[in-house]
């Protein structure tokens, strides 16, 4: 099974998250950069960075 | 039979066409359409009546700077639908057309903002609060600050208009890719984003300005869309050159002391934590190198990072 996959780039982090679909993706990424980071990533940037792997594996906790 | 070729180039719409990325982006800022006159500007009035002086400077350092840029870079937006058109991309074409209402759309939300809240307007109104680039000193002397939006992106539209009148499809897709990258990448992409963030963090910390809080949110939302438009026509010109990688590097070159540091309009609020915006500077950086499929320059990472690299010397306004 396919899953969508985005690694944030914000400096000192790389965390790969991955969701089922874009719209969980979306909102797991947005959460993670809140969190971790204090600001936001907008939904088309999480989009356009966004590859579909078949098994993920999740990065360590922000 | 020449006829009914001819009669084919008359119909650009296809069905691939119809399901491509470019295609779906101008889908999606139709339905996302908004608008400046419907926002309820009431909240922001009461607080700007309570506002200190000091604090409504400070503000107005960025927003008159938003004015203007959005101004600008409306009125430099024709020479990418010349392109679009010259190389037969009408899903381009199309997308474009929304991203020109947008970016009008944006300096209209300044104009209702700035008229009905801070009660200016004309020129002579707004022009006093406009931070000067160039004053803006680095005291080490290792960078230039250049007027990227005011200078570079009209000299990089005329450049590109000019490669649209020779009719050489190689120079029009090296003027474009330039452009773009001038543009959506640097500009937009990276330079921009920490300004977007710093206005909405000041309204939060402030806990004031709901409509100019929102504004924001909705502009940002549409630049989305712009950025990752240009990001991936980069990416589309460099699959058929990739020898032009390097095109990318040497814009963010030619501006590289714009994008190091925080500039003055940047450092106008300083309650801020201002490191929070360089840190973050880098994600947008290296995400528009992920989108274009371009290997990150990591000195330029590491000059945003530096935090020796200080340029707000000699500010002055007007």
């Amino acid at each position: 099974m396919k899953r969508k996959q985005f690694v944030c780039l914000e400096a000192g982090c790389e965390r790969v998250i991955e969701a089922n679909n874009d719209e969980e993706l979306v909102r797991a990424v947005q959460e993670h950069v809140a969190e971790a980071h204090n600001s936001f990533e907008l939904e088309d940037f999480i989009l356009a960075g966004a590859t579909e792997v078949d098994c993920g594996t999740t990065g360590p906790p922000p | 039979m020449h006829k009914e070729v001819d009669n084919l180039k008359k119909f650009h719409f296809t069905r691939e066409m119809m399901r491509g990325s470019v295609y779906r982006k101008y889908e999606k800022a139709i339905n996302a359409l908004w608008n400046p006159r419907e926002l309820d500007y009431s909240k922001d009035v009461e607080d700007w009546a309570t506002l200190p002086e000091h604090r409504r400077a400070a503000l107005l350092g960025l927003t008159v700077r938003f004015f203007a840029g959005e101004q600008a870079v409306a009125e430099n937006l024709i020479p990418m639908i010349q392109a679009a058109w010259a190389l037969d991309r009408f899903d381009w074409l199309m997308y474009l057309s929304t991203f020109v209402m947008e970016e009008c759309k944006h300096a209209e939300f300044f104009a209702q903002w700035h008229e009905r809240v801070a009660g200016i307007l004309e020129p002579e109104e707004l022009a006093p609060y406009f931070l000067e680039r160039a004053a803006t000193v680095d005291p080490t002397g290792r960078f230039e600050l250049r007027e990227v939006v005011h200078e570079g992106i009209p000299r990089y539209a005329r450049e590109l208009t000019a490669a649209v009148d020779t009719e050489d499809r190689q120079k029009i897709e090296r003027a474009f890719l330039r452009f773009l990258t001038l543009y959506n990448a640097h500009v937009e992409g990276v330079l921009t984003m920490p300004s977007y963030e710093i206005v909405v963090d000041t309204c939060t910390a402030w806990n004031a300005l709901p409509a100019l809080k929102q504004g924001y949110r909705r502009i940002m939302s549409d630049e989305g869309r712009h950025i990752t438009f240009g990001t991936s026509a980069v990416r589309t010109l460099l699959d058929d050159h990739p020898e032009w990688d390097q095109l990318v590097h040497d814009v963010f070159d030619e501006f590289r002391g714009t994008i190091v540091g925080l500039v003055e309009y940047q450092k106008a609020v300083p309650e801020l934590d201002l490191q929070k915006y360089q840190v973050g500077k880098v994600r947008h950086y290296r995400n528009r190198c992920r989108e274009m499929g371009v290997t990150p320059d990591e000195t330029l990472i590491e000059q945003i990072l530096d935090p020796s690299i200080d340029f707000v010397v000699g500010v002055t306004a007007g």
